[in-house]
């Protein structure tokens, strides 16, 4: 059974169009991510899941019961919804000790206090702040007062879990670290979680499905890989990891096999639709090959060293193309090389319909 | 290894403390803030601890004798009072109109803060008006109920009361407000998705946040009461109610000098005492600093059928303490004589007329323009020289300047009064303008301070190295890049203090004498003689010169000060 079920949410404010038509569905231990860039609607989404925005138009059901219909007048309020919720800014509250903090849902549920006492022991274990308790929130690192944040969330038990860029104020390091414990945490409770964010590192890395948010709208839902290899528009590829965007021409088509002219070289494309004619070639960095001579012939412009592999910029005629190697294969800037597209995508041509 | 003779390059470039112009500039603040400041505040230290010459504590035990216990005892309850209601008014004012839907909360936020702009005094003067013996309120109240003598008056313990509660209370008003605002709204959202309802939420996690904000703004309104003379003075000498300002005025009056000092030190024990306990509560605020969020505008609480309820609350009162002392005062102002039926056959403009041709009155204005101009030019270039020192160019003791500078803040105004007289009027001083300048430039210090420093913070040091780098000397890069960058700010802090100058009473009453009036002591000294129609049309041409000096800040600062 689906957790929670958002049918044709709309959210308008004074006039402008945050949310529109948006759809969707999460599944009983899902991870599904909302993924956009500033802007997109996905945060306005998840707070009207949350209550805290009420929707314009649209329907939003947690654990099958209806929490939002204006249509019918039907509104619960934020504490009426079996959600934990995880700020982006943690909220940790800062008059309370770590221990008040997480207890204050089941304190709110009237629970004894031996019961709270163990649900706030067993959780703080959970996200290893066992120690803590006593401690007040400015005397916490950033990454501590996450892990509060995400104690208090859990401690209720709630439905499904809401989590707002929870990441975005780590540093590098612990971003990473936490990702890791995010993943473990939900697959040892099984609880959903719907999980915002405009990283796509994160977004891949952590969910079983992401939708991809773009002006309001809900532009692509699916697994990681399925989004990465079969991006549905330009939009999604160049969001989805990194993208060279080139004009090319289909020569020839036979079924899905098809052979396009691209930089004066011709390759072959698996391609579902039917396109024809003058279309946009994408190619990922590491869909491109460098070798020392061939057709796509071009000159090493910027090298960056990243560790695990060599990232650069190669000028081939009038444009700059991002290629991504091993790190055993070096080249020195302003080295002639040659391209080979390994793999490609196919969209209609920009102008086309 | 070390060659013999040669000196280690310093790690940090520092000043070189002879020949640079802004070291000269610092020793002569700190000269003339030993003069001004340190000297007559010490003065008014030694004298109260001295009789006959001789050291002794004989002059408090008089203060504290049972004769004279009462004033400080009343001060303690006053100002108490005063602040219990201020908090509880302003704190509910700011919820209302910061977090609900209130209709007008806009229009309202301004008329709230209208009594803080007003001199308390010249509300004393209004509430009299409006509550007295003959007053607007009252009469018709009487006429209604068939009695003719009030069973309460305004000229009252009670009456002191409530007018300091009415000015002092924005005080607590704006620092809740401010603290509202900058409230994550997020930590309520959080608890509302903890399960909260919307009042549990207000309970325990709302309020607990934003009071350090309600105490400190109480605290405010209590040091306010504290060493306010205006009201009291109008308002309870009738009733023979004295606190620590009036008895102080009452004492030099005698003359008792000695016992006017030792009142000043219980006031300025209290009043700092006070202030300490502020920046106690305001040291708290540490442990509330919270990590800035998305900028999300919270969803004001709906108050559904309580909202036209509650908008005829607020308003009303907006009304009384913001519109009605005014209205009074301007109606007051045109009535032929006081205590006239209110009809349009009743006005005249004949009082504005006479006291625009009245010699004492012209001499007031030019005196009060003289000594507010001339206390803010000296206050700004004081102030400029001391926060340059200490904010730029970070001399070494500059920050004691700063220190020093900013201890007349916790000074009651009476109290500084008392001080210039001790240390200036013996060397001939007595009775001219230039006493009254100094007790106003001792005043007023602490606000260009304030200004001053906060303007050169905001310019990156990279600013001031360009230029220098440039070829620019210090004293060409302070007048062609500093000086211009930080002219809006400069300007707001010279209006900032030549406001409150303009209007000044508490230390102008105890400095004047015939021939250096301010227009307001001649407007106190004409309500204190029963001209009360003379008096109104006075303060109502003041209070349009303060609202558009006012409107004037606004502009200047775009908005960052002023109301």
């Amino acid at each position: 059974m689906d957790k929670i079920t958002v049918q044709g949410l709309w959210k308008e404010f004074d006039g402008v169009t945050a949310v529109a038509d948006v759809s969707f569905s999460v599944g009983e231990r899902e991870f599904f991510t909302l993924l956009g860039p500033s802007g997109c609607g996905k945060t306005t989404t998840l707070r009207c899941i949350a209550g805290l925005e009420e929707p314009t138009r649209g329907e939003v059901r947690i654990g099958g019961r209806l929490v939002s219909a204006p249509a019918s007048g039907i509104f619960s309020p934020p504490e009426r919804r079996s959600v934990g919720m995880v700020f982006q800014n943690y909220a940790v509250w800062p008059h309370m000790t770590v221990f008040d903090n997480v207890a204050y849902p089941l304190r709110l549920q009237k629970l004894d206090r031996r019961t709270i006492e163990a649900r706030v022991r067993e959780v703080l274990e959970m996200v290893a702040l066992r120690g803590l308790e006593r401690r007040f929130p400015a005397q916490l690192s950033g990454g501590q007062q996450q892990r509060v944040a995400l104690a208090r969330a859990l401690v209720r038990r709630p439905e499904v879990m809401l989590l707002d860029e929870p990441l975005s104020n780590l540093d590098a390091k612990l971003r990473e670290q936490m990702r890791f414990e995010l993943k473990e945490l939900q697959r040892r409770m099984g609880v959903p979680i719907l999980y915002v964010t405009h990283d796509q590192a994160e977004a891949m890395a952590l969910s079983d499905r992401v939708a991809v948010m773009n002006a309001g709208r809900i532009v692509q839902v699916g697994p990681p890989l399925d989004i990465y290899s079969h991006p549905a528009d330009p939009f999604v590829a160049d969001f989805m990891g990194l993208m060279n965007f080139l004009p090319g021409r289909v020569l020839s088509r036979q079924g899905e096999q098809v052979l396009v002219e691209v930089l004066g070289q011709r390759i072959r494309v698996v391609d579902r639709s039917a396109l024809v004619g003058p279309v946009m070639v994408a190619v990922r960095p590491e869909d491109l090959v460098m070798e020392r001579e061939g057709d796509m012939a071009g000159t090493v412009e910027v090298r960056s060293f990243m560790g695990n592999f060599i990232d650069y910029k190669v000028r081939v005629a009038d444009r700059t193309l991002r290629v991504q190697t091993s790190n055993a294969q070096v080249h020195a800037e302003g080295e002639r090389v040659a391209l080979r597209v390994k793999r490609a995508l196919l969209f209609a041509a920009e102008g086309a319909a | 290894m070390t060659v013999p003779g040669q000196v280690a390059a310093p790690l940090a470039p520092r000043v070189r403390l002879c020949g640079d112009p802004r070291v000269t500039g610092m020793l002569a603040a700190a000269v003339l803030l030993a003069a001004i400041v340190v000297y007559p505040l010490a003065l008014v230290l030694v004298r109260s601890l001295k009789v006959d010459g001789a050291w002794s504590l004989a002059t408090y035990a008089r203060a504290v004798s049972p004769d004279n216990l009462r004033p400080l005892w009343n001060t303690v309850w006053a100002a108490t009072l005063t602040s219990v209601l201020a908090m509880v008014a302003g704190t509910m004012l700011a919820f209302l109109l910061v977090r609900t839907d209130l209709p007008g909360r806009q229009g309202m936020r301004t008329l709230v803060i209208l009594p803080y702009a007003v001199p308390p005094f010249f509300g004393a003067i209004a509430w009299a008006q409006l509550l007295g013996p003959q007053g607007y309120l009252l009469r018709p109240v009487l006429n209604l109920l068939g009695i003719d003598q009030a069973p309460w008056t305004i000229y009252s313990p009670g009456g002191v009361v409530m007018v300091m509660a009415i000015h002092f209370f924005p005080f607590v008003f704006l620092t809740v407000a401010g603290a509202l605002q900058r409230m994550d709204v997020s930590l309520e959202e959080a608890a509302r998705t903890s399960g909260a309802g919307s009042l549990q939420v207000m309970r325990q996690i709302t309020i607990p946040l934003v009071a350090p904000a309600i105490l400190a703004g109480g605290v405010l309104a209590f040091m306010g009461a504290v060493a306010n003379f205006g009201i009291p003075a109008l308002l309870g000498l009738r009733a023979r109610f004295f606190v620590l300002t009036t008895s102080i005025y009452a004492a030099l009056n005698v003359p008792d000098f000695n016992l006017a000092t030792a009142m000043s030190m219980l006031l300025v024990v209290i009043s700092v005492g006070a202030l300490g306990l502020q920046r106690w509560i305001q040291r708290g605020e540490g442990r509330f600093a919270v990590i800035a969020g998305k900028a999300i505008h919270p969803q004001p609480l709906r108050l559904d059928v309580w909202r036209w309820p509650a908008f005829a609350l607020a308003a009303g009162f907006c009304m009384v303490i913001a519109v009605l002392p005014i209205a009074a005062l301007v109606v007051t102002s045109f009535l032929r004589y006081y205590g006239a039926p209110l009809e349009l056959a009743s006005l005249t403009t004949r009082h504005y007329k006479y006291i625009l041709g009245l010699e004492q009155v012209r001499r007031a204005a030019a005196n009060t323009v003289i000594l507010a101009s001339a206390a803010a030019t000296l206050c700004m270039g004081l102030g400029t020289a001391i926060s340059y020192a200490h904010a730029r160019a970070k001399i070494p003791g500059s920050g004691m300047l700063d220190a020093i500078g900013t201890l007349p803040y916790a000074i009651p105004h009476t109290v500084i009064a008392i001080a210039v007289l001790l240390a200036w009027a013996r060397v001939g001083l007595y009775g001219t303008l230039t006493i009254i300048l100094l007790a106003y430039i001792l005043a007023y210090l602490p606000f260009s301070l304030r200004t001053t420093s906060a303007t050169l913070q905001q310019i990156h040091d990279s600013l001031e190295e360009a230029g220098r780098v440039s070829g620019a000397g210090p004293l060409q890069t302070f007048r062609d890049i500093v000086l211009p960058l930080v002219k809006p700010g400069m300007l707001a802090g010279w209006i900032l203090v030549f406001m409150p100058a303009s209007r000044e009473l508490t230390m102008s009453i105890l400095l004047f004498s015939l021939r250096t009036e301010t227009i307001g002591v001649t407007i106190f000294n004409m309500q204190d003689a029963g001209y009360t129609q003379i008096a109104a049309a006075l303060s109502v041409i003041v209070l349009v010169v303060i609202l558009a000096g006012n409107l004037l800040i606004r502009r200047v600062t775009r908005g960052q000060l002023g109301f």
